[in-house]
């Protein structure tokens, strides 16, 4: 009888309550894996398991004060990876990957502060497309634990929560389309050019003087020169392809280079380089200082657009196949937006040529404002300052 | 897509989303942004865990001890698993299920397991929330042990959760053999408190109240708890309210009683009194949820940031499948997220597992907020069979027959902020 009722007290402690509630969750660890973009062989992984679990598991608090401190934590680092790290296992295609610690850190939850394990996970391959992960950790002291699995591989991301009860799945980790990986950066590249109103001006005034032949260069400020019209369509259309291939064949090797981080200008200086091809490209229609082979012009002036165009891609971070396919489509996207701008226009161009309104109206007063709008640009990008209601020309 | 060029420029459009973006970066949220870092010095206290000068833990420590050097003895483990549970009710601590759990796993996988092995199992399921499970393993106890007083105490308490008030009633009436009045009494008072006779109950247990002096003091909060709900019940706010403080005076920082007085002072249209309850224990996530709801009602600048905070952690709960919380969850999300629809599908979700009457408050208020006022047709038929009579629930209760009731209205109803 003395026996029963010290089990109705003690049971009534934790059960008297028709609803019991507790403060926060039970125990939960975060593991994350990442491809590694220099090593297609590694995993990149963090593990974050909560400082309460390890004191409860191993003991950190050394000195049993109740408190745990970044020193004791520090103190117990190998003793913590000692513990922890074999309770993980990643297998590709069979073969088990090599766990390896490489640093620690401290993170924060919603109920308390974790211990963070950052490790490389070495497979004998490449990171196969099935990865199969064996969890155990805390399996004999909390079969509620349960360790929560985000991995970050070939883009694409998979989940899985596992615990003693099933401490193992198998993640399908389907490479992704190239295809499709190819065509999401070529449409990437087309809107670039649409939504980049300097590149289409620079564009543009290259575009202007195509279906026209200068014959004599103007003497005064309101002198036109002598200009003579092209007289076949397919040439001029034909020269025109020329100059903006020379643009891209030029920007796509600065454009490679920065993203895979062999060049790094200042943007500011990048972008007023520019604004100032823009100043120089709408010049030479009203005043022709490279009449022949314009294309040169366009090469040339096409690596610093290269290094502009780079920012969109800034921070792509992938494995070396994966990015030149990403590099590829944005390049042949960048042209394709280049071409649906130009092509159209230069028919447009050529109907009108012979006519005072192309001439005067569009070749020498169009340059003029786009002069006018690229060293708005330019000067707003030297100085780093705003020109107040220029904000809608201002590139997105 | 294009990223900036030239260094930071802010347009006029963009300054807005740069001032937000400084008062994130200001605001302590940061602490759970998630980011590892290293921090600065040795000495900096990353986390308050259990301490050798609580006297709770010391002897929790010694079972531990003694039940790794006698790993046979079934009443060591029994008391280490007990203390565990003990410790996690009294500090909120949910870990302490799981250790509790694997304490007992090596008796559980005997045939047939020792009966005390199966109580701890029973008082795990109930503190999960799974009632079914759990009372289907009190049944099994009872069968082979028909005077188990615990069992029949927790079959009781679990059955009255789920709104079976006859089985609970069953149940208590077991426990009158026992020469105890207290336990037995204040169990068949709990449940007349939800049944039509809260005036009775209140009686009951304030007669008792003198001899329940004499228990545990953790029995004397409980007993203080059910009186305060009963005087709540009743309508009878100022004797709810010293209930509530006297079951705190006995059971400091205890988190189920922060939570229900919390929710009693909000109800009571007290947000600034709830703040001040809960607003020390921030770090467990029911306190912090009346935190968030009396910011809101209080209008206070943080509120908003709180309540992305509780969002985040309800996600975090609900990854790892926890289902304790989602009449919480359904509250939350009526209130403070403002989707009706969501909050009404969670909040049937847990009516599925539990019936008390918070759950009877939450499916009633989502389901009118949600205009399907049919949805709440279940607890209708509770309050039919119960004759429960707290007048906020009463009072919903007649919205929804309203709005059933030919001829309908055609618009929905709507209810403004109500409180859980």
């Amino acid at each position: 009888m003395r026996v029963r009722y010290w089990i109705i007290v003690m049971g009534l402690l934790a059960t008297a309550l028709p609803t019991q509630v507790f403060a926060h969750k039970e125990s939960d660890a975060y593991v994350e894996l990442r491809t590694d973009p220099h090593n297609s062989n590694q995993l990149q992984g963090q593990w974050d398991i909560a400082l309460r679990d390890l004191d409860f598991a191993i003991g950190i608090d050394s000195n049993h004060d109740g408190a745990i401190t970044w020193g004791e934590v520090r103190a117990h680092r190998e003793a913590i990876e000692r513990y922890v790290l074999p309770n993980l296992t990643i297998k590709g295609d069979g073969l088990t990957c090599n766990i390896t610690p490489t640093g620690q850190m401290i993170d924060t939850h919603s109920d308390g502060a974790y211990d963070v394990i950052l490790f490389n996970a070495l497979c004998d391959k490449e990171v196969p497309d099935r990865l199969t992960l064996v969890y155990r950790l805390f399996e004999d002291i909390d079969p509620y634990h349960r360790g929560i699995i985000t991995i970050y591989a070939h883009g694409q991301t998979a989940d899985a929560v596992l615990g003693p009860k099933n401490p193992s799945t198998t993640l399908n980790l389907n490479k992704p389309n190239r295809w499709r990986q190819f065509k999401s950066f070529v449409i990437d590249g087309i809107w670039h050019i649409w939504t980049g109103p300097d590149h289409l001006l620079f564009i543009l005034s290259l575009l202007l003087p195509s279906v026209l032949i200068c014959r004599r260069r103007p003497r005064t400020p309101f002198d036109a020169g002598e200009w003579q019209s092209v007289d076949r369509f397919w040439p001029a259309a034909l020269e025109l392809i020329k100059v903006i291939s020379g643009f891209t064949v030029s920007h796509s090797v600065t454009l490679t280079l920065s993203v895979l981080g062999y060049i790094d200008l200042p943007s500011r200086l990048v972008e007023s380089g520019i604004a100032l091809s823009v100043i120089v490209a709408a010049f030479n229609n009203i005043y022709p200082l490279f009449t022949r082979r314009a294309w040169l012009v366009a090469f040339a002036f096409g690596f610093i657009h290269g290094l502009g165009f780079a920012s969109a891609l800034a921070g792509l971070s992938l494995p070396p196949v994966a990015m030149a396919v990403s590099l590829g489509g944005f390049n042949v996207g960048v042209e394709l937006g280049q071409e649906s701008v130009v092509l159209p226009l230069i028919v447009m161009a050529f109907l009108v040529r012979d006519t005072r309104f192309y001439r005067v109206g569009i070749l020498r007063i169009g340059s003029w404002i786009i002069i006018a709008i690229a060293a708005a640009w330019l000067y707003e990008r030297v100085f780093d300052m705003l020109i107040p209601g220029l904000g809608f020309l201002t590139p997105a | 897509m294009r990223l900036k060029g030239v260094g930071l420029r802010i347009t006029p459009m963009r300054r807005p989303l740069v001032l937000v973006a400084l008062w994130l970066a200001a605001t302590p949220c940061l602490a759970t942004a998630e980011t590892p870092y290293i921090p600065s010095r040795d000495d900096i206290v990353l986390q308050t865990v259990p301490s050798i000068s609580d006297p709770r833990v010391r002897a929790m420590e010694a079972l531990r001890a003694a039940s790794s050097r006698n790993p046979q003895d079934m009443t060591i483990a029994v008391k280490l698993s007990m203390s565990y549970l003990d410790y996690g009710r009294d500090t909120g601590d949910a870990r302490y299920l799981g250790r509790a759990a694997a304490v007992i796993a090596p008796w559980l996988r005997r045939s047939p397991a020792p009966i005390p092995v199966l109580l701890v199992r029973a008082t795990i399921l109930q503190s999960k929330h799974y009632f079914a499970e759990a009372r289907a393993q009190l049944l099994a106890i009872l069968k082979s042990d028909p005077d188990n007083a615990q069992a029949w105490l927790t079959l009781a308490t679990t059955a009255q959760v789920q709104g079976d008030l006859n089985s609970a009633r069953r149940a208590c009436a077991h426990l009158l053999d026992s020469s105890d009045p207290v336990i037995p009494g204040a169990c068949l008072s709990s449940l007349n408190a939800v049944n039509g006779h809260a005036a009775d109950a209140y009686r009951v247990l304030t007669l008792l109240w003198p001899q329940a002096k004499a228990e545990p003091v953790p029995v004397q909060a409980w007993i203080q708890g059910i009186l305060a709900d009963t005087a709540k019940y009743m309508g009878n706010n100022a004797a709810a309210d010293a209930h509530f403080r006297a079951a705190l005076q006995l059971a400091p920082g205890d988190n189920f009683m922060l939570a229900d007085y919390g929710d009693f002072l909000l109800a009571d249209k007290r947000p600034q009194a709830a703040l001040d309850l809960v607003k020390d224990y921030s770090q467990s996530d029911t306190s912090f949820l009346r935190q968030v709801y009396a910011e809101t009602a209080l209008g206070l600048p943080q509120a908003r940031r709180d309540a992305a905070e509780m969002t985040r952690r309800f996600a975090a709960l609900e990854k790892r499948g926890t289902r304790a919380y989602r009449r919480e969850e359904a509250g939350f999300v009526l209130d403070i997220e403002h989707d009706p629809q969501r909050a009404l599908a969670l909040a049937q979700q847990n009516w599925t597992v539990q019936r008390a009457p918070k759950d009877m408050h939450v499916l009633l208020s989502a389901a009118l907020a949600a205009g399907k006022p049919q949805a709440a047709q279940p607890v209708l038929d509770q309050l039919a069979k119960s004759h429960f009579e707290y007048p906020v629930v009463v009072a919903l209760a007649d919205k929804v027959r309203a709005a059933l009731a030919p001829p309908p209205s055609p618009q929905p109803v709507r209810v403004g902020a109500s409180s859980p």
